[in-house]
C-alpha cells in the first residue's frame, strides 16, 4: 500500500511540476512574445494566409 | 542546419526554410500506416458501439427484446457501448489525429512508426479483451472503468508508448513557435496515461475502500472528458477552422489564456458529479467552483472559433471539413455550458440520476468531440492516400444523419430528464409514474440511434472506398459546392 501511495504522490507531484515547468519554459523561451505573428505558424508560402485549403494536394508531389 | 532567430521562424512568409509542398506531403505520407490503422480501427469500433448503444437504447423501452441470453442482459451491453465509444472510437480517432497533427505541428517526419504501430496494436487488442470481458460478466462496475482487470494493462502499455512517441516528436521539432494546438495534445498524451494508471492502481489493483472510491472514479471520468478528449477535440479545431479558412486564429493570446486556464480548472471538476454524496463539504464546493470557473477556458475557445470564422460563414457550404469541425465548436460551448449549469447544486438536485446527464454525455462526446473527429478525418485520410473522398452527396448525408441524430437524441433526454427531475422531487408523484413520464423521450432517443447508425455505416462505406481508392479519380477536393468568388474575398481579407 505504501509504495503505491508514494508512486501516486511522486507522480502527482511531478507532473504538477511539469506543467509548472512547462509554462516557466514558454515564458523563458519566448512562446509568448509576439502572439500575433505565432497565430500564422500554420501557414506558409504554399499555403499562405488567404487561401482556403480543404482541397486536395496536387498530382505531380514527389 | 542554419541558425534562425525566433522572430525570423515567427514570419513564415519571410523564411525561406519553411515547409513547401513536397514536405509537407512527406510530413503527412510519413504518417499513413499509424494514422490510418488507427482510424480504421475506430470507424469499425464506432460500428461495433452504435450497434451496442442501440440494442441498449431499445432495452430500456422494451426489456423482452433479446432478453434469452446472459451476454445480452442491459447491465453487459450499456457498459460494453461506453467502452466501445469511448476506447474503441473516441480515444482511437483522437490518437489518429494527434499523431497526424503533431508530425505537421513539429514539422518533421514521423519517426519510431512501428512503435505507434504497436501501440495500435496493443489499443485494439486490449479494447477487444475488456469488451469481450465485459461481455462475458467481468466488468469493474465502476463508470468508464468497466474493463476487467486484465485487460488495463495491455492499454496502459499503448498509451505509454503514445506519450513516449510525443516526447521523442517534440524533442525532434524544427525550431519556431510551438503552436496552441501541439500545447493541448502534448498535454493530452502525457496527463492520460498519469490518470490511467493512477485511477487503476487505486481502483483496482489495490482498491481504496468506501466512498472515497466514487471520489477517485469522478475524478477519473470527468478527466476523461477534460484532460483527454477536450485537448485532442481543441487542438482540431484549432488548426482545422484556420486552415480550411486562410485566416490565422482571431486572438491567439485568448488562445493560450483557454489552455492554461483549463490545464488550471479541469481536474478540480469531477466531484460535482457527487452533489449530496457523503463527502467532505469543502471536496464538493472546489468542484463547484471551478466548474464555474471553466467559464473561462470555454469562453475564450468560444470568442476565438466565432470570430475566426466571422465573414466566413459562407465557407460552411462546401468545405466537409469545417462544417464538421464547426458544429463540434458550437457544441463544445453549449456542452461546456452546459455542464457549468448541471454543477450548480440547486439545479443539479433536480437533473441528478436523471436522463438529462446521459444527454449530456451524448452532446459531449458526439456532438462535440466525435463531430470534431469527423471533420479532422475528412482533411488527413486524403492526404494520407493519395485519393479525394468519391462522393460529396455521401458526406453530406453523413453530415444531416449525424447532427439531426444527436440532435434529437439530446433534445430528447433533455426534456425527458428535466420531467423525471421534477417528478422525482415531488412526494405525491410514484416513482413508477416518474419513470413512466420517461418513456416516450426514451423512444425517440431510441429511434434517433438509427440515424447515427445509418450515418456511420455511410461513413465507414466512404472511408473503406478510400482505403480501396475506389470511385473515379478526381482533380479536385469532394466539397460540397464551388466555393464562390464571394467566400474567397472574404477569406482573402
Amino acid at each position: 500500500m505504501t509504495a503505491g501511495f508514494l508512486l501516486l504522490v511522486g507522480g502527482l507531484i511531478f507532473l504538477s511540476g511539469s506543467a509548472l515547468f512547462a509554462f516557466y519554459w514558454a515564458v523563458k523561451d519566448g512562446q509568448l512574445n509576439n502572439l500575433s505573428q505565432a497565430a500564422q505558424t500554420i501557414f506558409d508560402q504554399d499555403e499562405p494566409v488567404g487561401t482556403p485549403t480543404d482541397r486536395f494536394p496536387p498530382k505531380n508531389r514527389s | 542546419m542554419k541558425s534562425q532567430s525566433l522572430i525570423s521562424s515567427f514570419h513564415p512568409a519571410n523564411e525561406p526554410d519553411t515547409l513547401d509542398s513536397a514536405e509537407r506531403a512527406q510530413i503527412d505520407a510519413s504518417t499513413r500506416g499509424p494514422v490510418l490503422l488507427f482510424f480504421g480501427s475506430a470507424i469499425f469500433w464506432l460500428l461495433i458501439g452504435s450497434l451496442l448503444g442501440l440494442i441498449s437504447a431499445w432495452k430500456m423501452t422494451h426489456p423482452s427484446f433479446l432478453d434469452g441470453s446472459a451476454w445480452l442482459t442491459f447491465g453487459r451491453l450499456r457498459p460494453a457501448h461506453l467502452n466501445a465509444v469511448i476506447y474503441g472510437w473516441a480515444s482511437a480517432a483522437g490518437i489518429g489525429v494527434g499523431i497526424w497533427l503533431m508530425a505537421r505541428l513539429c514539422r518533421v517526419v514521423l519517426m519510431h512508426s512501428k512503435l505507434l504501430i504497436s501501440a495500435a496494436i496493443f489499443w485494439n487488442l486490449g479494447v477487444l479483451v475488456g469488451i469481450l470481458g465485459i461481455l462475458a460478466g467481468d466488468s469493474r462496475s465502476i463508470e468508464w472503468l468497466e474493463f476487467p482487470g486484465y485487460a488495463t494493462p495491455i492499454l496502459f502499455i499503448s498509451y505509454a508508448f503514445i506519450g513516449i512517441w510525443t516526447i521523442i516528436m517534440f524533442r525532434f521539432r524544427k525550431p519556431g513557435h510551438v503552436y496552441v494546438s501541439q500545447w493541448y495534445l502534448f498535454a493530452a498524451f502525457l496527463w492520460f496515461p498519469w490518470l490511467y494508471a493512477t485511477a487503476n492502481i487505486l481502483l483496482i489493483w489495490q482498491p481504496v475502500q468506501g466512498s472515497a472510491q466514487a471520489a477517485i472514479n469522478w475524478w477519473f471520468a470527468h478527466n476523461v472528458l477534460g484532460l483527454w478528449f477536450t485537448p485532442i477535440g481543441l487542438a482540431s479545431a484549432y488548426y482545422m477552422i484556420p486552415k480550411v479558412i486562410g485566416r490565422p486564429i482571431h486572438s491567439y493570446y485568448l488562445s493560450i489564456l483557454g489552455f492554461w486556464s483549463l490545464a488550471l480548472f479541469y481536474s478540480w471538476n469531477g466531484m460535482h458529479h457527487l452533489i449530496g454524496g457523503p463527502f467532505p463539504a469543502w471536496m464538493v464546493s472546489a468542484s463547484v467552483v471551478a466548474s464555474v470557473m471553466m467559464f473561462i477556458p470555454v469562453v475564450t475557445v468560444a470568442i476565438n472559433h466565432h470570430m475566426t470564422m466571422r465573414g466566413n460563414f459562407g465557407a460552411l457550404k462546401w468545405s466537409p471539413t469545417l462544417r464538421f469541425t464547426v458544429f463540434g465548436a458550437m457544441t463544445y460551448t453549449l456542452v461546456s455550458l452546459q455542464g457549468t449549469s448541471m454543477a450548480i447544486p440547486s439545479w443539479n438536485t433536480f437533473i441528478h440520476f436523471t436522463d438529462h446527464t446521459i444527454g449530456h454525455a451524448h452532446l459531449g462526446l458526439y456532438g462535440f468531440f466525435s463531430m470534431m473527429m469527423f471533420g479532422a478525418m475528412y482533411y488527413i485520410v486524403p492526404r494520407l492516400v493519395g485519393w479525394e473522398w468519391p462522393s460529396a452527396t455521401m458526406i453530406r448525408w453523413h453530415f444531416w444523419l449525424a447532427a439531426i441524430g444527436i440532435s434529437i437524441m439530446v433534445i430528447a433526454l433533455t426534456l425527458g430528464g428535466i420531467l423525471q427531475g421534477f417528478a422525482f422531487y415531488d412526494p405525491a408523484v410514484s416513482f413508477r409514474t416518474s419513470l413512466d413520464l420517461a418513456t416516450p423521450f426514451r423512444i425517440v432517443r431510441g429511434l434517433s440511434g438509427f440515424l447515427l447508425l445509418a450515418a456511420h455505416i455511410v461513413f465507414a462505406i466512404l472511408f473503406t472506398q478510400m482505403l480501396l481508392k475506389l470511385g473515379q479519380p478526381k482533380d479536385g477536393p469532394a466539397l460540397f459546392a464551388k466555393p464562390s468568388e464571394t467566400d474567397k474575398e472574404v477569406a482573402a481579407v
